[in-house]
């Protein structure tokens, strides 16, 4: 029994916006990285869909690569917070804000 | 189609949970189940070697990465948002813009066109075919991932490693 | 073509600048006599290739005579290597013909000479190398303007001509007197080159290039207003250059340069190029009655009203630029009336005896010490023997006493207006061989008899070979110069033939009008004697005139008042407008303008660095709002299509 692929993407939508609000309203860098790997797996639930709802494998091939470079991005991103964690050991986001313009 | 409901479900409450908890190893047990029936939806969409690979992967390499650097880092730390916000002005539109996005897209989504309703054929997202197509069509793709994978372990070497550090 | 007739004009060409490229930048390293000599060398090699090359074409037969070569002659077939809009392409082209070449032999041969004289006399000059850097630089840009194969780069000379006059007139940059003339001159030349410019756009637009060849071959192709449009702007490019009437007022004072300055610029060849230009451009007014007449009448009103100021002026400088005015009048005049061989000819033996005078009076100068006040001389004849017997041959030169050559060229000019018929000119044009006779012999008195020597330093007797040589040089050449024209015999209108070979009839002035010849001696020779009443034998009839005739004195003296009237028609005006413009349009409006940008950029960027707080998840935020508005937008425009669909 198929399953409409617009419930698919309600439930990518809706994984997504969890993902994104967790992102800004969170201030330790480490949930807010928990919250971008919603984020990248909301995306994996629409290109999933999208192959199966077209009969194409690409769609899956790119969900591999983004696990990927999602893999990628975490190590970095985390080697950045073993970083900041190094300097002193209570982070929130908001005081590394050297950055500025 | 009451397994996907189930895991839509189970996805959605480990999502909230994941950004709610205050401890980030709850967080990181949250997103383990959030992956899990993820891996289940990807079986409903018979993406079988994606299901593996989002197990393997993400719940084992990942997850394990993220355990690992708040075991060694944050154990014992009063959770960060006890102090006081810098940001006066963040909460509220940030959950507004978060609204009207999913309104927006909710909106988007129900003009989905129906599927093509082409048969599948049996080898559709198994292992064998996953393979060929990687390693013949999207070749190059495959190449620059691995190129991308380089460099990042470069990079956290290259930062992770240092005795220092200044900004 | 052979080559020597392609590498020898470029050489020509390219050595005297060649030579002011090492004085200014090899020669500082050696003594200031190698610059002199570096200089002189240079003119002389390019003087005696000239000489060459004018033996090679005037041996070929006349249709061989007028050539053009472009170089580098590889590239003539390649238009696109050089300024290529087409239709109009401006390659790098030498026009030779017979009329260039006396330009070339006068500019070289002449020039050359003046190069030799300013060893000596300016000896004593803190600028050595610079004067004589500057001085091939102008015997370069004036080749340029002879030698060019095209308007372009006639033009391209006839500003550099400016340019290196107006170098040389403030010379002396130490005294304000000749950088202000230096100014004026590069003003009013810079009036005459807007001139040249407008006819070149009127040549482009009407014939599609500004080739000598192309145009001229194609003249008649315009109508004759479009031809009197490019000749009259052509005529303000002259008039501005000869010092012709209205833009006359820079060349007397373009005299506070150095005397060999005065001698080769503004005497012998930059300010003829006028007449050149006219000359060059004869198949333009051959088609333009109306221009060819407006040039003949500003030649002869300039002639005349030159002549007449010359009857007062004390500075003996002044007195020949006014004399020089004046004989440039006549050559526009001749040119002007389509007598072209009588005009070259005139402008050959004026460049010798003008230079002459001018090499006479530079020695008088050089001996007082740098006086050129006539009243502070007198009696010089004796102390200066050298300098009086060479002034005395120029001046007989000049008001054209037999043999001499003015009396051969003048009478040329004087001839050829009656033969073709404008006999108001030719009356105006005797008065003014009267006139010159008179003011001319006026400044012999006045500088070498009219009693004692009245200055207050003793003139030092300073004797320089370098200054005497060329001196007598040029006083036998303005003797048997004007011999190329003898009864029954015209070697100049034959030489020239090839470059007029497309006007029917190109008067010869072989053909003697004796009678008209004697009159015109007979008139100047009044005028000696009028000048010899005057100013030896009969002083206080000479203060009697003076009284009678005291307003129209005061007039001559002050030149017509034509820098008066130009003072408060132009500078007063100009200066009005330009200070008003700095005290009010400037820093209100236009600063107003631009610092009210600046404010607006900074303004604008104090409010955007506010949202660049540093903070991550503010830009998460930004970047969601992003997403929304972007969002909105597709699901809109999506939409809109399927509202369009369903229509």
């Amino acid at each position: 029994m198929q399953i409409p692929v617009g419930d698919y993407l309600a439930v990518s939508a809706a994984l997504f916006i969890t993902g994104a609000v967790g992102f800004l309203l969170r201030r330790n860098p480490i949930t807010m990285l928990m919250a971008i790997e919603l984020m990248w797996n909301a995306g994996n639930i629409a290109f999933a869909a999208f192959a199966r709802s077209f009969v194409d494998m690409s769609g899956q091939i790119f969900v591999f690569i983004v696990i990927t470079v999602a893999a990628a991005e975490a190590a970095i991103a985390l080697a950045i917070v073993v970083m900041v964690f190094r300097r002193r050991p209570h982070v929130d986001v908001d005081d590394i804000s050297i950055m500025r313009g | 189609m009451v397994l996907f409901w189930i895991c839509t479900v189970v996805l959605l409450l480990t999502g909230i949970g994941v950004i709610a908890s205050r401890q980030p190893v709850h967080s990181v047990i949250g997103l383990i189940v959030n992956f899990t029936a993820l891996a289940v939806v990807f079986l409903t969409l018979s993406a079988d070697f994606l299901a593996m690979m989002q197990i393997i992967i993400y719940a084992g390499a990942i997850l394990v990465l993220f355990l690992f650097v708040i075991t060694l880092l944050t154990v014992g730390n009063e959770p960060v948002e006890r102090g006081p916000s810098r940001l006066s002005f963040q909460t509220a539109p940030s959950v507004a813009a978060g609204l009207a996005a999913l309104a927006l897209l909710a909106l988007g989504v129900r003009n989905a066109q129906p599927s093509a309703g082409i048969a599948l054929p049996a080898d559709f997202g198994s292992v064998a075919s996953f393979g060929l197509q990687l390693l013949t069509t999207h070749l190059f793709a495959f190449e620059v991932t691995a190129f991308i994978l380089l460099v990042a372990v470069i990079g956290v070497v290259l930062m992770a490693g240092r005795k220092e550090v200044r900004f | 073509m052979s080559g020597t007739l392609t590498t020898v004009p470029f050489t020509i060409l390219f050595l005297p600048l060649f030579g002011t490229i090492v004085i200014a930048f090899v020669c500082p390293r050696f003594h200031r006599v190698a610059a002199a000599i570096i200089a002189n060398l240079a003119i002389f090699g390019s003087f005696l290739l000239t000489v060459i090359l004018a033996l090679t074409v005037w041996r070929l037969p006349p249709a061989a005579q007028a050539f053009t070569v472009k170089y580098p002659p590889a590239w003539a077939a390649h238009p696109q290597f050089w300024a290529h809009i087409p239709p109009l392409t401006i390659s790098f082209e030498l026009r030779i013909d017979p009329l260039a070449l006396v330009w070339m032999l006068i500019v070289t041969g002449v020039g050359f000479l003046i190069h030799l004289y300013s060893i000596g006399y300016m000896a004593e000059s803190k600028n050595y190398r610079t004067f004589f850097a500057y001085m091939n630089l102008f015997v370069f840009t004036m080749l340029v303007l002879v030698m060019a194969g095209n308007f372009l780069w006639l033009l391209v000379g006839w500003g550099g001509v400016g340019l290196a006059s107006y170098l040389l007139i403030g010379f002396d940059t130490d005294r304000p007197a000749a950088v202000a003339a230096a100014r004026k001159a590069l003003i009013l030349n810079v009036i005459g080159d807007v001139g040249i410019m407008l006819a070149l756009f009127l040549m482009y637009a009407h014939f599609g290039s500004l080739s000598y060849k192309e145009v001229f071959a194609n003249v008649t192709s315009a109508g004759p207003a479009a031809l009197n449009w490019i000749g009259i702007w052509l005529l303000l490019g002259a008039v501005a250059k000869s010092a012709q009437l209205p833009l006359q007022t820079w060349l007397p004072d373009a005299m506070e340069g150095p005397t060999p300055v005065s001698a080769l610029i503004h005497a012998a060849t930059m300010v003829t190029a006028g007449v050149y230009l006219i000359a060059r451009a004869h198949p333009i007014y051959d088609h333009a009655p109306l221009a060819a007449q407006t040039v003949a009448i500003v030649g002869c009103a300039t002639a005349l009203f030159a002549a007449t100021i010359g009857c007062v002026q004390y500075d003996i400088k002044r007195v020949l630029a006014y004399s020089t005015m004046s004989q440039i009048g006549y050559m526009v005049l001749a040119v002007g009336v389509g007598a072209y061989a009588a005009g070259t000819f005139h402008f050959v033996t004026h460049a010798f005896f003008k230079a002459l005078l001018f090499m006479a009076a530079g020695i008088v100068i050089h001996n007082l010490s740098g006086e050129q006040d006539t009243r502070k001389m007198g009696g010089l004849a004796k102390r200066m023997p050298l300098a009086f017997s060479t002034f005395l041959a120029g001046t007989l030169a000049i008001t054209g006493i037999f043999p001499f050559a003015g009396f051969f060229s003048k009478d040329a000019i004087l001839d050829q207006l009656l033969r073709l018929h404008h006999p108001a000119l030719w009356f105006f044009a005797t008065l003014t061989a009267l006139l010159t006779a008179f003011y001319m012999f006026r400044l012999v008195f006045l500088t070498f008899f009219s009693g004692a020597y009245r200055g207050e330093h003793e003139p030092h007797a300073a004797r320089s070979g370098t200054m005497a040589l060329p001196a007598v040089l040029l006083a036998v050449l303005s003797l048997v110069g004007g011999w190329l024209v003898l009864p029954g015999h015209d070697a100049v209108t034959s030489a020239l033939a090839s470059t007029f070979a497309d006007r029917s009839t190109l008067e010869s002035m072989a053909d003697f009008n004796w009678p008209l010849s004697l009159g015109t001696l007979a008139l100047a020779v009044v005028g000696f004697l009028a000048a010899y009443a005057l100013y030896e034998r009969a002083p206080q009839m000479r203060e009697r005139l003076r009284t009678t005739l005291r307003p129209v004195r005061a007039l001559l003296m002050n030149a017509y008042y034509f820098d008066t009237i130009y003072h408060w028609l132009f500078e007063v005006p100009a200066y009005t407008v330009a200070s008003d413009f700095a005290r009010y349009v400037d820093p209100e409006g236009i600063a107003g303008v631009t610092t009210g940008l600046a404010r607006t950029t900074v303004h604008l960027g104090d409010t955007m660095r506010g949202w660049e707080t540093g903070y991550l998840r503010r830009y998460g935020l930004s970047m969601l709002v992003g997403v929304v508005l972007i969002l909105a937008y597709y699901l809109y425009v999506a939409h809109q299509g399927a509202a369009l669909g369903a229509r």
